[in-house]
């Protein structure tokens, strides 16, 4: 693998952080708008190996928590654990395809969100119930469904096999 | 996967400063970006409010000069009244959307309130025009602006005499009058004040007519001829008065109603 390859991903990852900075506040409600800094995450993680994700995942769930302090450590937790499984998965058992792809967003977004949401131990009762069943999975699917745009836009440039679609 | 750990078990006085510290540094641009995105979209989404408010403003606004000239309008109406006393009718123009309003208008008065045809229409400033037609409860007012208007006139101390007409239909000039046949001898100096001369009895003598601004450029055979700027524009009338005759006290001139209505209250 070229240079330049192994960091093709760096101007679709900082642009996706970019649009969590500036687009997202824009698309509605904050619960359901999807996350484009996990994306870039799990993106990252399609072709990093799970120790490197692990430690992409820490680096960002730890900003993330110096924006949420009230859950600190609970946001490196759960996109260290993101990061790490997302890599792993995507080693050992899910294929090149945009579905499953689009499932590993989905997937993802609501294993964060539901570490976040038991390691933090703001939420219980039925708020946690609501965030579980309601919140998460609509952030989940629109998380998910920005994350096949993305690939489908930018899949060939990321060198990301799509051939199965 | 530790340092996660070490981080949610981090004591307060740690993990403040940490968190503050990322945010002073590393998140510093990111989080200027958002604040930024969030001013513009405040501005966005406030900008037609502003706009709105503006433009209904500005619409307010684009009413108050005029209901403040009609305000002195009405009130000039009621000190000329008050001075001619009776024999007239007050009445409402009723303005048309037609490019062609000027010429003629539509006053709410009529054969009911003893509008006759002829009859000299005024305003506080000076003559209007003439009624042509009369119906029950309106009629038309053949202004000063149409092209068949033709009035006796006089210069305001009398030494003049001509006929006052529209200038033309075509040309910058065209809501200008005319004061024709004024003998070649005779001049009009410019601001001089033209009224109505009362010969041929139509219009009673003294009505403002307007005020000399200029001479023709082209003079005729042995008279000369000026313009004149007329005291009122028909556009800008909203009520006026209609003579119709019996006023007692003045002797048909109406010169001293007028220059005291000039003079202010």
């Amino acid at each position: 693998m070229r240079w330049s390859d192994r960091y093709r991903f760096v101007p679709i990852v900082g642009g996706l952080v970019l649009l969590q900075f500036s687009l997202r506040a824009r698309l509605g409600d904050d619960r359901v708008a999807p996350d484009f800094l996990l994306l870039a995450l799990l993106i990252y993680t399609i072709r990093a190996q799970p120790g490197r994700s692990a430690g992409a995942g820490f680096l960002v769930g730890l900003l993330r928590d110096a924006l949420t302090p009230a859950s600190f450590g609970a946001g490196a937790l759960a996109h260290t654990l993101v990061g790490y499984l997302s890599a792993w998965g995507k080693a050992v058992f899910f294929a090149e395809n945009v579905i499953v792809n689009g499932c590993l967003f989905f997937a993802g977004t609501w294993f964060r969100n539901l570490i976040v949401a038991l390691a933090s131990g703001r939420l219980k009762g039925g708020q946690l119930g609501w965030e579980l069943l309601v919140w998460s999975p609509l952030q989940s699917l629109t998380t998910a469904v920005a994350g096949v745009i993305v690939l489908l836009l930018f899949g060939r440039y990321l060198a990301i096999r799509l051939s199965d679609v | 996967m530790l340092l996660s750990i070490a981080a949610m078990s981090l004591p307060d006085r740690w993990r403040d400063p940490l968190a503050k510290g990322l945010r002073q540094t590393v998140l510093a641009p990111f989080l200027w970006l958002q604040q930024q995105t969030g001013l513009l979209a405040a501005s966005l989404s406030s900008y037609d409010g502003v706009v709105a408010q503006r433009d209904s403003a500005a619409l307010a606004a684009t009413f108050v000069p005029e209901l403040r000239a009609e305000n002195t309008r009405l009130r000039g109406l009621l000190g000329l009244g008050a001075r001619l006393g009776s024999g007239y009718v007050p009445a409402e123009v009723l303005h048309e959307a037609l490019p062609t309003n000027p010429l003629t208008l539509i006053v709410s008065a009529g054969r009911r309130q003893g509008v006759k045809p002829l009859a000299a229409v005024v305003s506080p400033e000076g003559l209007v025009g003439i009624v042509s037609t009369v119906d029950a409860q309106t009629s038309v007012v053949v202004t000063w602006a149409h092209p068949e208007f033709r009035a006796s006139a006089m210069a305001a101390d009398g030494s003049v005499y001509g006929i006052v007409a529209p200038h033309g239909t075509e040309g910058p000039k065209v809501w200008l009058l005319e004061l024709r046949g004024i003998p070649y001898r005779q001049s009009v100096a410019l601001g001089t004040s033209i009224l109505t001369s009362g010969l041929g009895g139509v219009f009673p003598r003294g009505i403002p007519l307007g005020s000399v601004v200029d001479s023709a450029a082209a003079e005729e055979g042995w008279e000369r001829t000026y313009l004149v700027r007329p005291a009122v524009h028909p556009s800008a009338v909203s009520h006026v008065m209609i003579l119709t005759g019996g006023r007692s006290g003045t002797a048909g001139d109406l010169r001293a109603v007028f220059e005291r209505g000039e003079q202010g209250p």
